[in-house]
């Protein structure tokens, strides 16, 4: 049913079933092929026999930047999960896990330290399946978001910045355990 | 398009420069730069200073002093000095606006970029440079720079200025940009660095970062796609099989791109045998552990696999092989995640269907019950209760022969949940067993031929169903009826149940709506409705059973209600709305789809695509309509160069590139960019009569010229397609003509430009003082016009697949265009002097007359309301595409004979003498048809007006009601029975039926406010 490959600019034509969904955001062309264009392995899609995109992954291999090296908040050479998709009718095949062990696969092999991401704090499906994958909390971005996906009467929401540290953290320095308690600015975040 | 790169503000001066001189220009404050860079020029004789005066300059308001700069860059140009890099970057900016316009970057700046990195390669500014040059897309001046720089660091450990110039030298041996004679140069040095390049990897024990082999997958897949553009075919193959570089051998390393691309490759040579043994070498390596084990276990590796070994020259010993291997992988499915339980799954499918049927069943035993069912029943067994498993079965189950479909349908799909299913379980598979049967009607094997005249009289059913034995036609309209009943008894039955209805929400897809898609699909297969083809009627009320194909739409739009996530669902609805004219209506359910920035170039024709023919009322809302589309390509193709392309050259992805080099290119033409354009102007011109720029001048249309090739590219996928392979896919039935396409495009295009020509007028304030000479160039440029305009409509009118891609009003549009073209060419050419006005005008204006006539007695509704029937009211409301199309043909000839008309009054007020002006012949022909034309649209307000007093009547909630559901007073037959159970009665489809007569009203309330005139 489902193929693994790299993107390709044309599957943006084949997007539907995922992007329709309302639970997947659609983006500025600029936006898809940035990814494309400097970290082209990490961005991955699984289509179906008939080359309908079923699910995709956007991710990058960065440090934040040298102007930031003294800041609490300096982010090492990590990955980042951008963007991880998957369309409703593929759902519960495990294709959100496997491109998601993809991108972290890519990170080891870009040496990173860590894959982080942001997901939205009443995001309850999606925080159980990266703590089932080995991610944890790091710290709470407070107003990350600017609408609320459950709660209309608000314009803002919290969200987790979770990671799961890769090989070259051999010593699990860059994770925490109580990571909820640490709670930064959408500013501090890059 | 002109690139800004100074869109954010000018360059910084250079550090020399004075405090008040740089303060005046950090400010804007032009005229004080003007006045001390003068000043300083004058002084220090630094022709810096000059420069920055001439560039700003630029920024003042007189013409002479904007365009001053433009003097200097010819010179500049024409010196062949090497420039100052900083004057460059000055100059750059205040010709920021002509670039593109009076001045081509390509000819100006590139060049002159290329020289200064000449003389200066070692600087940093030279990648600059050739950034420069490539977001001008000038790839003649990139090349040369990256040429420029590769050669300069052919020493240095940086290994990206040689794949820079090998990806530049490529693009450019593709691009038009470049001149055939270098063509060849270039794609020769392309294809000769590589092998270099390539031959270095190879003779390497390790290769080290700074040397210049090929070491990351971008460069390996470089490789590949230059020797695929330019190389030959035998080292492609070499290349491939290569230890290090081949397929085999990078997938060791982690890199799969390269074998996913080179299989398509092969597959078009018909390397069957190589694709056969990369596969089972590129499997076998996730058994071996030198890949993880499931690295390339894709079901497009197995189809490719299982295909090639069918075709392999030793067939046997292939397939003896993809057995072998697909036995170790099941050996290895219980640790495999469910996406690759699946795989091996599907592939076992897929093995067991291209086995030949001496090796699955070499003893013919039980025919029905075969290998191929019983291998359906077990994934089925596994996946039945999933979304996807139509869709996965849907294309095995349609290659099954009648008896094994029967016997899979009636003996193996029933038992499929076990002995003790529950309620969900077998609802579950009866909307499977609906969805499979609506499938087999699609296919060829339930039907046997039989003798359609039977006593004499052709029957009109050229089949006997194998399901049910009666005559038929294909499909087969029993089994369809009898498909309806069973799926509306089996949907009330789910309603009727609580405990199932609080199942639902647990299943994988609610099973209500694949039963509500198998009843519409079935009634709108029994409504008559087809895929458009060039002779299908002009109304669609001809063609089809009003009540059925209403029952259909009714029906899906309750389901909507139920299940209003089911985008599937929601997207065939907005296209059966759009053909049943009720385009505001399906504005609402297409706006919750909230298709927005990336994806409207796949999806807006799914709305967009002829919808000013349609309901031109649309476009008079708060927000134009079709304005996120517009700012979309307006953003997205702002710079002459590919969004990001920069990014990915300093990032090293030569492959993302060259794609998005490609992707760039279809954009600029894609068929939905010319609907963008078209359908705007077309409402504009509904309402306003006239635009502000010609099509041409429109920003977006630069790269569109008769030879373009228009790109298509509608996303179906999300459609619910319960076809076979045998026929057309559901989109083709529902849409209301065929999908956008390259000749289409070009003709609504060319259609524009005609009309621009006829609605153009001078501005008023323009007097030519030589006023012969003036009329003589507009003559000769209005001659020249149309002499392409009327040449390209025929040549695309012509082309052989032209009348399958277009509907019969779309057809006489062109045509009358084309035929009104040719006629306004002969009447403003032809001599006042000639004896008589050659037979051609007046049969060309004969035949427009007869074309306006039929059309105007054919579509258009009798003057009263009175004698208006529901039917005909509906069909003339399903029918506007049609009516719009009198319209415009009317308009167009209204125009056509009044540019004409014009052309002779102005020669006739310009000279005097009386020698100048048309031919009387001429303007006589011309006034008939200006008449004519005026008649017709005459009739066309009249027909809107008719509409509109038959749409304000009262009691139309209940005239639809009874065409749909049949009188209340009346018995329904048994289908309309099951359709109003499904529906809750006519009290259900109340709501339905207020909101598809206000959705007409609101279409026709906005013809009412179109000109006719």
């Amino acid at each position: 049913m489902a193929n693994f490959r790299r993107f390709r600019p044309d599957d943006l034509n084949k997007l539907s079933k995922c992007n329709l969904d309302p639970l997947t955001e659609t983006y500025e062309l600029s936006f898809y092929l940035q990814y494309y264009a400097k970290w082209p392995s990490l961005f991955q899609v699984a289509e179906d026999e008939n080359g309908n995109i079923i699910g995709y992954i956007m991710g990058k291999l960065e440090s934040s930047p040298d102007v930031y090296k003294f800041s609490e908040h300096y982010l090492p050479w990590h990955a980042h999960i951008t963007a991880v998709t998957v369309a409703p009718e593929a759902r519960r095949l495990g294709i959100g896990k496997l491109l998601t062990e993809q991108l972290e696969a890519a990170g080891d092999a870009g040496n990173a330290w860590f894959i982080d991401l942001f997901v939205r704090k009443t995001n309850h499906k999606a925080i159980k399946f990266y703590e089932s994958m080995g991610y944890s909390i790091f710290r709470v971005v407070k107003e990350y978001y600017g609408d609320h996906s459950t709660d209309p009467t608000q314009n803002s929401e919290d969200a987790y910045d979770m990671r799961k540290p890769l090989k070259r953290d051999v010593k699990k320095e860059h994770i925490r355990t109580d990571g909820e308690k640490h709670e930064v600015d959408p500013t501090d975040v890059w | 398009m002109a690139y800004n790169k100074y869109r954010y503000g000018p360059p910084a001066l250079k550090s020399s420069v004075d405090m008040q001189l740089q303060s005046a220009f950090s400010d804007g404050n032009w005229s004080t730069v003007v006045r001390l860079a003068a000043k300083r020029f004058a002084t220090f004789k630094d022709p810096y200073y000059e420069a920055i005066k001439v560039s700003t300059e630029a920024q003042l308001q007189g013409t002479a002093e904007k365009c001053a700069v433009l003097v200097h860059v010819d010179e500049l140009v024409k010196s062949k000095k090497t420039p100052d890099i900083d004057t460059l970057d000055l100059f750059e900016w205040a010709c920021q606006d002509f670039i593109g316009y009076e001045i081509e970057f390509a000819e100006t700046f590139g060049p002159l970029r290329a020289r200064w990195v000449k003389a200066n390669a070692n600087s940093p500014m030279a990648v600059s440079c050739l950034q420069g040059c490539l977001e001008q897309w000038d790839l003649v001046s990139a090349q040369q720079i990256a040429a420029t720089l590769d050669k300069t660091h052919a020493n240095s450990a940086d290994r990206r200025y040689m794949f820079w110039n090998i990806t530049l030298t490529f693009l450019l041996s593709i691009s038009p940009q470049c001149t055939e004679a270098s063509r060849k140069v270039y794609s020769l040095l392309t294809v000769r660095q590589l092998q270099k390049a390539a031959d270095i990897t190879e003779s390497s024990e390790k290769l080290e970062k700074t040397d210049k082999g090929l070491l990351t997958e971008e460069e390996v897949c470089l490789y590949y796609r230059v020797l695929l553009g330019h190389g030959t075919k035998e080292e492609f193959l070499t290349r491939l099989k290569s230890p290090k570089l081949g397929a085999i051998g990078q997938l060791k390393q982690g890199h799969k791109l390269l074998f996913c691309e080179c299989l398509d490759a092969l597959e078009t040579w018909g390397e069957w045998d190589t694709i056969y043994e990369l596969c089972r070498d590129a499997l076998k390596l996730g058994l071996d552990g030198s890949t993880t084990p499931f690295f390339v276990c894709d079901l497009r590796i197995w189809k490719k696999f299982v295909a090639a070994a069918t075709e392999a020259t030793n067939a046997d010993a292939a397939l003896d092989e993809v057995q072998n291997v697909l036995k170790q992988f099941i050996e290895l499915k219980d640790k495999a995640t469910p996406m690759y339980k699946k795989n091996i799954s599907l592939a076992l499918l897929e093995t067991t269907f291209r086995l030949p049927s001496t090796t699955i069943n070499p003893n013919h035993e039980n025919k029905a019950l075969s290998p191929k069912v019983i291998q359906i029943g077990l994934f089925l067994d596994e996946y039945y209760e999933r979304f996807a498993a139509f869709d996965d079965v849907k294309g095995y189950v349609a290659e099954l022969g009648y008896e094994e479909a029967k016997t899979f349908l009636e003996d193996v799909l029933p038992n499929i949940p076990g002995e003790n299913p529950t309620k969900a379980q077998q609802i579950i598979i009866t909307a499977l067993e609906c969805r499979l049967r609506y499938t087999l009607t699609t296919c060829p094997q339930t039907l046997s031929p039989h003798p359609t005249v039977v006593e004499g009289t052709d029957q009109g059913k050229p089949f006997k169903c194998r399901v049910c034995s009666n005559l038929a036609k294909s499909p087969c309209e029993d089994c369809l009826k009898k498909l309806i009943i069973d799926a509306a008894n089996a949907y009330s039955q789910v309603a009727a149940d609580k405990e199932l209805l609080a199942a639902i929400p647990k299943l994988d897809r609610d099973p209500r709506l694949d039963l509500a898609l198998v009843m519409g699909n079935s009634l709108l297969k029994l409504s008559g409705l087809r895929p458009k083809l060039p002779n299908f009627a002009q109304s669609l009320w001809q063609d089809v059973q009003p009540e059925v194909l209403l029952q259909a739409v009714l029906l899906l739009d309750t389901q909507l209600r139920v299940t209003p996530n089911d985008n599937g669902l929601r997207l065939m609805l907005v296209q059966l709305y759009l053909l049943f004219g009720c385009a505001s209506y399906a504005h609402q359910l297409w706006v919750p789809l909230d298709v927005k920035r990336t994806i409207q170039d796949a999806l807006s024709p799914l709305f967009f695509d002829r919808i000013s023919s349609i309901s031109p009322g649309l476009f008079q809302g708060t927000r134009p309509l079709m304005e996120p589309l517009r700012a979309y390509y307006s953003q997205s193709l702002r710079d002459p160069s590919p969004v990001r392309i920069w990014d990915a050259f300093s990032s090293g992805s030569y492959t993302s590139v060259l794609d998005m080099a490609e992707y760039d290119k279809k954009l600029r033409t894609s068929c939905t960019l010319v609907m963008t354009l078209v359908e705007e102007r077309r409402a504009a011109r509904l309402f306003v009569g006239k635009l502000d720029i010609d099509i041409d001048d429109h920003i977006l249309a630069t790269d569109i010229v008769e030879d373009t090739t228009l790109v298509h590219k509608t996303d179906y996928g999300s459609f619910p397609n319960l076809e076979s392979a045998n026929g057309p896919p559901i989109q083709d039935f529902i849409r209301l003509g065929p999908g956008p396409s390259n000749e289409r495009s070009h003709l609504s295009f060319l259609a524009e430009q005609y009309l621009d020509l006829l609605s153009y007028t001078p501005p008023k304030d323009y007097k030519p003082s030589k006023a012969a000479e003036a009329a003589a160039r507009d003559k000769a440029y209005n001659l020249e016009t149309l002499i392409r305009i009327n040449t390209s409509l025929t040549d695309f009118l012509h082309k052989p697949p032209t009348p399958k891609l277009l509907t019969p009003p779309e057809t006489n549009y062109y045509t009358a265009l084309s035929l009104l073209s040719a006629l306004v060419l002969t009447a403003i050419s032809l001599p006042k002097s000639e004896a008589s006005v050659p037979t051609i005008v007046s049969q060309t204006t004969q035949s427009l007359k007869t074309t306006l006539t039929t059309l105007r007695t054919g579509l258009l509704s009798p003057r009263s309301t009175a004698s208006v029937s529901t039917e005909q009211t509906i069909s003339s409301l399903c029918d506007m595409p049609a009516f719009s199309s009198v319209r415009d043909i009317a308009l167009g000839t209204k125009l056509s004979a009044a540019f004409v008309l014009a052309c002779h009054e102005r020669e006739t007020a310009r000279d005097k003498s009386g020698r100048s002006g048309l031919h009387k012949g001429v303007v006589m022909e011309m006034k008939a048809l200006e008449s004519a034309a005026a008649k017709t649209l005459a009739d066309a307000r009249a027909h809107v007006g008719v509409l509109k007093g038959v749409m304000n009547e009262s009691g139309w909630l209940d005239r639809l009601l009874d065409v749909v559901l049949g009188e209340e007073d009346k018995e329904a037959d048994e289908l309309t029975d099951k359709v109003s159970d499904v529906v809750d009665g006519r009290a259900g489809a109340e709501e339905w039926a207020g909101k598809v007569v206000e959705s007409w009203r609101e279409g026709v309330k906005g013809w009412g406010m179109v000109r006719f005139e």
